[in-house]
């Protein structure tokens, strides 16, 4: 690593270029995405320089806390269930029958699905299991890979070699292929779906972990604290992590939106959760039957991930820009 | 060439570790009977020993691996069991890879493609004027782009494209590339939009922010000095450092490029090996699945190590460096 930078995006896009490149497995795709959203600062990070947040982060914020509060509060709130017995055309509040398939009416804003069910309450559903694989399984992957790319950034030696050639194996499969068959081989239910992504997100954190606690580990302070005596655990916990945290704290909201989409891309093969359960992914995937006759079947759910995704890659940009030393001191 | 060597070694052991990986984690919680039964639920018990014992699931588990491994290299790469009752035929997994390898291959050939195609023109023009308007607009737009999931992208241009408007076909064969190219395109344009749309976005923004640290360098200030034009620094001194950085990328994105085509091939009912994956999810053929999952790892492993042997070959630092060293 030349000299150390907090800025996690050019740290990838420059170790693609030199260092990184002796090893045979390279970096994966995901990182590259995210190095991507973070490549330039000039979306979100104009605002970093001001001390207050811009009207976009406000807006992405806002509607986060919206997905993520209704689905916390799905079954209080006034909506159509779900999952009603889709064979019994249900009288609507002016009397008449409802449609299958409806498009979108005052009564019910997403309309109705191609089982009468309406297509808002199961959106605001299908966010509790597809929220819950985003965040469980970069919080889980945050951990494990977290902890195994401190370790090898810290140790570069043998033990950073080690744990590096493991996590290329992992990195030999494209990451959809991998989730792909870890569902396949394990099951289809929401543990088994959000373990998958996490053992595809594992790797992905810890190399750019890596990347972070390499150029941290060179700083004087951490030396200076070695020096003092203290252990490397201590050294690790107290010197080098609170540096690495905030830069991970933004890659960590990226991966989020990665998941989400994954998610969704795993219902689409048919490699999901069970459909049985409401997912965004398997809204889409079962509305896929008719898209002609009725597009917003898929639209709703489409809608919802892609605000989503926007929102945490924004909010992401924002923190990265927000905690970047170089960047904020100015 | 002693580096070249160690690393044909590192891809012999990778690519050894992720097929055993890939045997053992099938056997470890799949279970044996469990994998025929689910193949063939229809069939009669003695239907079901036969293709156990065809199998070999009886085998010690080395012995297994081993036969496993042994056929793969040769290109055997396991039988699809279809059928019911007494009637189970097998067709070798080997022939449909024949038949629908070479089609995801065009589809992400014209991806990537496409892909560089917008994305270099833009980023370098971005990355020339940064911070003026046309390079917000592009930073916005390449913004909005990487939130765009590809089958979001897909489904839309199936809905609207394709069944609302009608300009292009959505769900008809395939025809063959040289039989009739035009045909070919025409049902290749929508597929290629979806999957190239998001790595426009990755691969602009790269180069872009890669361009920009060019720009800074000495040997351009030197290149205006002299007082050549533009758009000849641009292309000649400024590019071509970038270039380097641009073509790891493209290669290491084949990993995206390859889930993402699963996804549209499925949404768009493309006949290659995305689509033969999802059919093989869909009839619980598990070894099948085994078997492309390891395909598809290979083909990937092997890709990155002609991106990595290319890119050493190409890039004079790396090869002095090596040569020192």
């Amino acid at each position: 690593m030349p000299e150390p930078s907090a800025e996690p995006g050019e740290e990838i896009i420059r170790s693609l270029a030199t260092d990184e490149r002796r090893e045979m497995v390279p970096p994966d795709a995901a990182s590259l995405q995210i190095a991507a959203v973070e490549a330039g600062p000039e979306i979100a990070g104009a605002a970093a320089g001001r001390k207050r947040l811009g009207i976009g982060a406000w807006l992405a914020a806002i509607w986060l806390i919206l997905v993520i509060g209704s689905a916390i509060a799905a079954p209080i709130l006034p909506i159509p269930d779900p999952k009603r017995d889709s064979t019994l055309p249900e009288l609507s509040s002016d009397g008449s029958l409802s449609v299958i398939a409806a498009a979108p009416s005052l009564d019910h804003p997403f309309g109705l699905d191609a089982s009468g069910l309406d297509v808002f309450s199961r959106t605001i559903w299908g966010g509790r299991a597809s929220l819950i694989i985003g965040f469980v399984s970069i919080g889980l992957g945050f951990l494990v890979g977290g902890f195994l790319g401190m370790l090898s950034g810290y140790f570069k030696g043998k033990v950073g070699g080690f744990i590096g050639s493991l996590l290329d194996i992992l990195l030999a499969f494209p990451q959809l292929v991998l989730a792909i068959f870890v569902v396949e081989v394990l099951g289809h239910t929401v543990w088994f779906v959000t373990f998958a992504l996490a053992i595809v997100a594992t790797p992905v954190l810890a190399r750019i972990t890596r990347a972070s606690s390499l150029s941290w580990s060179e700083r004087e302070f951490v030396v200076a604290a070695r020096a003092q005596g203290a252990k490397h655990g201590r050294v690790m916990l107290r010197e080098v992590l609170p540096n690495t945290l905030p830069a991970m704290f933004a890659i960590a909201i990226l991966s989020v939106a990665v998941v989400i989409v994954a998610e969704a891309g795993l219902a689409i093969v048919g490699a999901g959760v069970n459909p049985s359960v409401i997912t965004w992914g398997n809204m889409i995937s079962a509305g896929q039957a008719d898209l002609k006759a009725s597009p917003h079947i898929v639209l709703a759910p489409s809608l919802v991930i892609f605000l989503t995704v926007l929102s945490l890659n924004y909010l992401g940009d924002v923190i990265r820009a927000r905690t970047d030393v170089r960047e904020s001191a100015l | 060439m002693r580096m070249v060597l160690s690393k044909i070694v590192r891809l012999v052991v990778v690519l050894f570790v992720v097929s055993f990986l890939s045997f053992w984690f099938v056997k470890l919680i799949g279970g044996n009977d469990d994998l025929v039964a689910k193949m063939i639920p229809f069939s009669s018990e003695q239907e079901k020993d036969r293709v156990r014992n065809e199998l070999g699931l009886q085998d010690p588990f080395f012995a297994q691996y081993g036969h496993w491994v042994g056929n793969f290299v040769t290109g055997d790469f396991g039988q699809i069991y279809l059928g019911a009752g007494d009637n189970i035929s097998s067709v070798p997994v080997s022939e449909t890879v024949a038949k629908r390898l070479p089609v995801s291959l065009e589809l992400m050939l014209y991806a990537q493609f496409l892909a560089l195609f917008f994305a270099i023109p833009f980023g370098i023009l971005s990355a020339h004027k940064a911070s003026s308007r046309f390079d917000k607009a592009t930073n916005v737009t390449a913004f909005g782009m990487l939130a765009l999931p590809q089958f979001v992208a897909a489904l839309l241009l199936v809905i609207f494209v394709g069944a609302r408007w009608g300009w292009l076909p959505t769900q008809s064969n395939l025809p063959n590339f040289p039989l009739n190219p035009l045909d070919n395109w025409r049902y290749m344009l929508m597929p290629t939009v979806a999957l190239a749309l998001a790595q426009i976005a990755i691969y602009m923004r790269l180069l872009r922010s890669d361009m920009i640290a060019t720009l800074q360098e000495d040997f351009i200030t030197t290149a205006k000095a002299k007082g050549l034009p533009t758009r000849r620094v641009l292309l000649r001194h400024a590019l071509r450092p970038s270039s380097l950085t641009l073509l790891t990328v493209a290669g290491l994105n084949v990993g995206a490029l390859i889930g993402g085509a699963i996804i549209i091939e499925r949404i768009f009912k493309v006949p290659g090996i995305g689509g033969e994956l999802a059919e093989a999810i869909f009839r619980q053929q598990t070894l099948e699945i085994q078997s492309l999952v390891v395909l598809i790892a290979f083909f990937y492993v092997i890709l990155n190590f002609g991106v990595d042997i290319l890119y050493s070959v190409l890039d004079p630092r790396i090869r002095h460096a090596r040569a020192v060293s």
